[in-house]
């Protein structure tokens, strides 16, 4: 069972209020439900959207035709007319958003009092809205009549809230950005816990100042981590090459947004993981995780701190926009590991350095440096084995096995339930798994949210195996469930 | 206990005659002042950019890092709002600060984190062998510019007036003023905009400099008066001197003004307890 619920309007209508008291509610009877926000470049006017997918099983995607549409404008009903499905409930008419909120509770068979209740939890103009949800209430009768299920216990989370519980949880002290877009939405988030968990978030004036303002916080033995998109982490990679020579430990959240360049700063992209691992000058150390849901972000991001604080590296936790702004309903907990603080505050240098803390030129103590970076990236292969490189799902035997890696997690995951494949997601870009042995003689699938296939072109630089099948997106949209079941399954053998 | 060792024992490598090596003394004689124990050493940071300047870093023993063109500013910001109890001392050349880095120097005085800023202006890239900054005078002349600079200079005096810094001055690359000006900038809370000239004995000799600087004092200027202020930075606009020409050295402009650590509750824990963000448990 899954029932798609898209709710449009101009920005600035409150879309996104009416998802989260439904997919509250929902939650709370016991389903499962994920929502994506779909949202242009501007402040108010043009057409955002929510769709939000519910089941009695879990689910991490979105599928293509809706069940019921709210219309808070006209447009809306005429951009998605295709992808109504026959008997699709449309809801529309001028009315405040609450109206809707009172007409969906009713339809899918909620009593009042659970309504009652999320516009109470909402602490705002309670009153007004309770009025306009009434009305709403009465206006309908109930068409799909949702039982209360032993479901999820799980609680909404978002890729971003993901991202900084695992930051948190990791003992970070400062988070250094520079607003923007799919990056943005953590520096509110953290900036929200700084009372509570008594951390520091600062605004520098560049994505070279945060860098740079990272670097000097981290030497001094703070947790620190940052965080941009696309260009903000091009400007930010001389400063990588620093903490490359200089061992700074550093956390950096890359939250990729469709490019090149300003590209379609609002919607998604995977364009970015030959940049993760190859930005910065010269040859140094790093890390570079990409989590595939809010449980493996909390992980991931934890597991980029213990990594830079142990190797005295820069460690990206790799996110993009479809990760960072969807929420997901996951009841498993994720795994934190203890991260250490040992940072000694001493000299440290872009230079190579001589034992003295001094620049110098010495070939034999550039090859002492050069040396010991090349034993630490040794030494963190070896620390990776410990952790979950990979994972596999599915029906683990099957001739056919799809691969993919990070937020293309969840639309995978919903398209092979019935289909006879497994699925392979790298978690960890670098160090990179060993999974030659994993793919040998299988009918590879690459699937990424981009137009080269850049996982697929790694692959090939580690294992040497070339793969042909690929369904790849890129017009800045997430893969949604039923779309991909079909091209799946025609790529099977 | 013996005092702790300030020099490093690197080799100088400045050229001989160097205005750096005025610089170098005046900070060495402030630090032997101010560094009595270990303890002491490790509670100054020292921040260094790229450019003949930045050598100081490999002769003086303080914790801190050698980082790249143009970042020193964000990094001393990044060093104090990381342990807000250490004294930061940050230095930089005319290409670091007024160029590679410009819209730092800028920011940095509004941040007004209680940080040392120190300028080497020699008016010339020098250890990339001679080319024109945004402070070298029309006219200036060499290999990639054989047709001579034609482009106005930047008054950084000015400038950092009109950011709204709240300590200004600068002073003549002389051993005993930049002790006096050291001392002067420990007394204000607040970012520090401390210029030196400094001439480059290679590529941007001093041609008179010296004879033509004064000192502002409270007989001649007002400090605390931002027109007044203004008036005596437009006195010389970096374009060369003449007979005309009077460069007048000192404290421009002080004000005091709330700094970054003040407004933050967080570091003002940190600073009332005498710790660092690396001391707290989790």
């Amino acid at each position: 069972m899954r029932y798609n619920i898209l709710f449009g309007g101009k920005a600035g209508q409150g879309p996104n209020v009416l998802t989260n008291l439904l997919g509250d509610a929902l939650a709370k009877k016991g389903y499962y439900v994920f929502y994506s926000r779909d949202y242009q470049s501007l402040i108010r006017g043009g057409h955002n959207f929510n769709m939000l997918t519910f089941s009695d099983k879990p689910i991490h995607s979105n599928e293509s035709k809706i069940d019921i549409i709210v219309a808070l404008d006209e447009n809306t009903l005429r951009i998605h007319k295709d992808n109504l499905k026959k008997n699709c409930i449309i809801l529309g008419g001028k009315y405040p958003n609450m109206h809707f909120s009172g007409n969906l509770f009713k339809i899918l068979g909620f009593e009042f009092e659970d309504l009652d209740r999320e516009l109470k939890e909402l602490k705002r103009k309670y009153k007004e809205n309770v009025v306009e949800a009434k009305k709403g209430f009465e206006e309908k009768k109930c068409e799909i009549e949702l039982k209360k299920i032993k479901g999820n216990k799980g609680k909404f989370l978002s890729g971003t809230q993901g991202i900084a519980l695992g930051a948190v949880k990791s003992g970070l002290d400062i988070y250094y950005g520079y607003p923007m877009t799919p990056s943005t939405p953590i520096l509110g988030e953290l900036a929200g816990m700084q009372e509570e968990k008594n951390i520091l978030v600062v605004e520098i004036e560049n994505e070279i100042g945060v860098a740079n303002a990272g670097i000097g916080s981290a030497i001094t033995g703070a947790k620190t981590m940052i965080g941009t998109s696309g260009g903000g982490f091009d400007l930010m990679t001389e400063s990588l090459s620093l903490m490359g020579i200089a061992e700074v430990p550093m956390v950096i959240y890359l939250a990729q947004r469709a490019g090149p360049s300003t590209g379609v700063p609002t919607y998604n992209s995977q364009g970015d993981l030959d940049i993760a691992r190859h930005a910065g000058h010269g040859e140094f150390n790093r890390v570079v995780l990409a989590p595939g849901d809010p449980r493996e972000a909390q992980e991931l991001t934890n597991q980029c701190f213990y990594f830079s604080q142990k190797h005295k590296v820069p460690a990206i936790v790799l996110s993009d926009k479809h990760l960072a702004e969807s929420y997901y309903i996951l009841p498993q907990k994720p795994k934190i590991v203890s991260v250490g603080k040992n940072t000694k505050w001493k000299r440290y240098s872009s230079y190579e350095q001589g034992p003295n803390g001094s620049s110098t030129e010495k070939p034999e103590l550039i090859n002492r440096n050069v040396e010991k970076r090349i034993k630490v990236g040794k030494e963190i292969i070896k620390d990776s084995k410990k952790f979950p490189m990979y994972e596999i799902y599915g029906k683990k035997n099957s001739k056919n096995l799809v691969v993919s890696w990070g937020s293309t997690k969840g639309a995978i995951l919903d398209s092979i339930e019935d289909l006879n494949c497994a699925f392979l997601q790298i978690k960890y870009i670098e160090p990179f798994p060993d999974i030659e042995k994993l793919l040998k003689g299988k009918n590879i699938i690459l699937i990424e949210n981009n137009a080269t296939g850049l996982l697929g072109n790694l692959i090939r630089e580690k294992t040497g195996i070339k793969i042909e099948k690929k369904i790849l997106r890129y017009d800045g949209r997430p893969f949604l469930s039923d779309e991909l079941e079909k091209d799946i399954r025609g790529n099977l053998k | 206990m013996s005092k702790p060792n300030i020099d490093t024992g690197s080799i100088n490598t400045w050229c001989p005659g160097c205005f750096n090596f005025q610089i170098l003394a005046g900070f060495r004689n402030f630090l032997g002042k101010e560094i009595k124990t270990e303890k002491q050493r490790e509670s100054i940071a020292m921040v260094a950019g790229v450019g003949c300047h930045a050598k100081i870093y490999d002769y003086v023993n303080l914790n801190g890092i050698n980082t790249i063109h143009g970042r020193v500013l964000p990094t001393c910001m990044g060093i104090k709002i990381g342990n807000p109890n250490l004294t930061v001392y940050g230095f930089a050349g005319d290409g670091d600060a007024y160029s590679e880095g410009i819209s730092h120097l800028i920011h940095a005085a509004r941040y007004n984190l209680d940080v040392t800023f120190i300028v080497h202006n020699n008016q010339v890239f020098a250890l990339t062998v001679g080319q024109p900054t945004s402070v070298t005078e029309k006219g200036y002349k060499e290999k990639t510019t054989p047709e001579g600079v034609v482009l106005p200079t930047l008054n950084p005096i000015k400038l950092m007036l009109s950011a709204r810094a709240g300590f200004v001055a600068r002073v003549f690359a002389d051993v005993k003023q930049i002790e006096w000006i050291l001392k002067e900038a420990k007394k204000h809370k607040g970012f520090k905009f401390i210029e030196v000239i400094q001439p480059c004995v290679v590529f941007h000799p001093d041609k008179g400099y010296k004879e033509k600087t004064y000192m502002l004092d409270s007989k001649n200027h007002d400090s605390s008066d931002i027109d007044k202020a203004m008036k005596k930075a437009s006195e010389w606009d970096y374009d060369g001197i003449d007979k005309k020409t009077k460069i007048p050295l000192g404290i421009f402009y002080k004000e005091k003004r709330k700094t970054f650590e003040e407004q933050h509750w967080q570091l003002q824990k940190l600073m009332k307890k005498k710790k660092s963000w690396r001391d707290i448990k989790r």
